[in-house]
């Protein structure tokens, strides 16, 4: 089995990465009053593991031609590339404190052409799979070959053409195409399943022709080890399907539809960063030990 | 009057221009042989996709290749790959500004028999209410070739608009212009704007006027964006008096475009011939055509009504 080892210090690191990641979403919200925290903070482990452990990439080149693909499909969850991004240099840290004004590199959802590292304009649903089957299949004719993920919500699968690119996807055998849904159950209105159910999720995915894995996406050595073998696949499409909690993070925002577009008070903001910081120092405690 | 089928042009002129870069690939949605690319396929199997019948997924699909240097030419019925992709179009390759030309073919009325949902009377509209897309409209099958060559050469999104049947020539081939239109007769009573393969007729149209004495500025736009500006203005200045003809909605399309500019620039009375704002009932394409008075003879009645119904206009310009 092709696996990445997670040392138990790795694993502390990638969890003290996510959390700075997760923090740099709350620097976001300060800035601009409110934000899509919910699936930001659902994905933000599987973002934060694919930059610092899965993406051939370099922040100091960010249109590198060779370069691995990540895109969103689902836009809305911006904030966490953006703050992924921002943790590995692809812009200075201040740049964080623009979201939400006029004229910001950081949109409510991303435009590559605003900012390095993004690589579509993502935020309608259902379109990020058909554009990274296109880099895909450019990369089987390219020079410097590339492999490409593009992370979607639960609740987008309602959009058919999601189907269509998965279709699609699994007819030309792009082996080096992964697809990472964020199983988080939830969506604007509510409970996914209720508002139009689309489970049995990996059964579908098994039966368009993708390879499937299920993981919990908050388990770094489940995600490295899933998307490790999503590396080295190269006769069909992957499907990693992450089990997650929108708003996983923070203890008063996780499991809650509320999270999806979160307008804190300060003092919510407040308590948020303080319960990060804590987790961010008990972290620290457990590199050191 | 006999013609060359402009979906075979294009496919022809997709092939030769492939010859030369090899960066060009096509994308079928189960589509590309009847566009005329049946020669681009057996020559260069690896560039030619075929995705089957989801045009969503293929504009998506064409915005991928794009961003890694290649492109994308996806050709099918226009609807399909303008107002059923529309959000695909405006946001995978308009707001992404790749480098891909959609091409709508049997646009206008030429299926006439099979009805509303595969005329494209409102892909024009479509097309140029999304920032940044050039829209080319032919006229004959020289002109598709030219645009073939130009719009490769041109780095951004393209739309192209192709109609069917047999299709007269006009022009000497390699005269398009980007951007430019052409003064296909010269006069002082009226201008008439055309686009598109209904030029034929309305050429027919303008000599008929003439014959009754009425001086006819005839423009002839390759394109709706970039429109060429300072050629109509010019000529709505001397002229006071401006008809456009096209096989589409009277609204949205050359008629909007002229009606916009005009507008700002050089009010004066306009007449826009098209298809009625209604789902056109399907029959023959002559019967079709005659039903929304776009036959020559159809277009010179009302224009020459037109002229004697708007008193000269001295005070614009």
């Amino acid at each position: 089995m092709n696996t990445i080892d997670v040392s138990t210090a790795e694993d502390i690191e990638l969890r003290i990465l996510a959390t700075r990641a997760r923090r740099n979403v709350l620097r976001m919200l300060d800035a601009g009053g409110s934000g899509h925290l919910g699936g930001a903070y659902s994905c933000i482990d599987i973002v934060t593991a694919l930059y610092a452990r899965v993406l051939r990439h370099d922040p100091a080149n960010p249109g590198w031609a060779g370069r691995d693909r990540f895109l969103l499909s689902a836009g809305h969850k911006a904030l966490a590339q953006y703050a992924v991004l921002a943790l590995f240099d692809y812009f200075p840290a201040e740049v964080l404190d623009t979201y939400g004004a006029f004229g910001t590199v950081l949109p409510g959802h991303p435009d590559m052409k605003k900012l390095p590292g993004v690589e579509a304009n993502t935020g309608a649903l259902g379109h990020g799979t058909a554009i990274a089957a296109g880099m895909a299949m450019a990369a089987r004719t390219s020079v410097e070959s590339w492999r490409t993920f593009v992370l979607l919500g639960d609740g987008e699968l309602a959009e058919g053409s999601n189907w269509e690119a998965f279709a699609m996807a699994a007819h030309h055998r792009l082996g080096n195409l992964t697809a990472i849904i964020d199983v988080n159950g939830l969506q604007i209105s509510g409970e996914a399943e209720r508002i139009m159910g689309m489970e049995p999720i990996a059964e579908k995915m098994r039966a368009f022709g993708w390879t499937v894995q299920e993981i919990d996406g908050h388990d770094h050595r489940q995600i490295l080890d899933a998307l490790g073998r999503a590396r080295v696949e190269t006769s069909a499409p992957t499907a990693v399907v992450a089990h997650t909690v929108k708003g996983e993070g923070l203890g008063r925002l996780a499991g809650t539809v509320g999270s999806h577009y979160w307008t804190p008070s300060r003092e919510e903001l407040g308590e948020a960063f303080i319960e990060l910081d804590r987790r961010l120092v008990s972290l620290g405690r457990e590199r050191v030990a | 009057m006999t013609g060359r089928d402009p979906r075979k042009a294009f496919g022809a002129a997709v092939h030769r221009v492939a010859q030369e870069n090899g960066d060009v690939v096509a994308i079928s949605v189960d589509s590309g042989l009847s566009s005329g690319l049946g020669g681009m396929r057996d020559e260069f199997p690896d560039r030619y996709i075929e995705v089957g019948i989801m045009e969503q997924a293929a504009t998506g699909l064409a915005a991928g290749l794009a961003t890694a240097g290649r492109i994308p030419v996806l050709c099918a019925i226009a609807p399909f790959v303008t107002a059923r992709n529309f959000e695909m179009f405006r946001n995978d390759i308009g707001y992404m500004r790749q480098n891909v030309k959609i091409v709508g073919r049997n646009a206008g009325l030429s299926y006439s028999p099979l009805g509303p949902t595969h005329h494209s009377l409102e892909d024009c509209a479509l097309a140029r209410l999304i920032p940044g897309i050039a829209v080319i409209t032919p006229a004959d099958c020289g002109e598709i070739e030219d645009a073939v060559a130009a719009m490769i050469a041109h780095e951004g999104p393209v739309y192209l608009r192709l109609g069917a049947g047999s299709v007269p020539d006009l022009y000497e081939a390699g005269s398009f212009r980007w951007g430019r239109g052409r003064t296909l007769s010269r006069g002082e009573d009226l201008t008439v704007i055309s686009s598109g393969h209904i030029t034929a007729e309305v050429i027919d149209a303008v000599d008929a006027l003439q014959k009754r004495g009425i001086g006819v500025e005839h423009l002839a736009l390759s394109m709706l964006e970039p429109l060429d500006h300072d050629l109509v203005v010019e000529a709505a200045r001397r002229t006071r008096r401006v008809v456009t003809v096209e096989e589409h909605y009277v609204r949205g399309g050359l008629g909007g475009a002229v009606a916009e500019l005009l507008a700002e620039r050089c009010p004066v009375p306009l007449q826009v011939m098209g298809a009625p704002h209604r789902f056109i009932s399907s029959g023959p394409y002559r019967d079709v055509i005659v039903g929304c008075g776009l036959d020559a003879q159809s277009i010179a009645d009302r224009a020459a009504e037109f002229v004697q119904a708007t008193a000269p206009v001295t005070t614009y310009g």
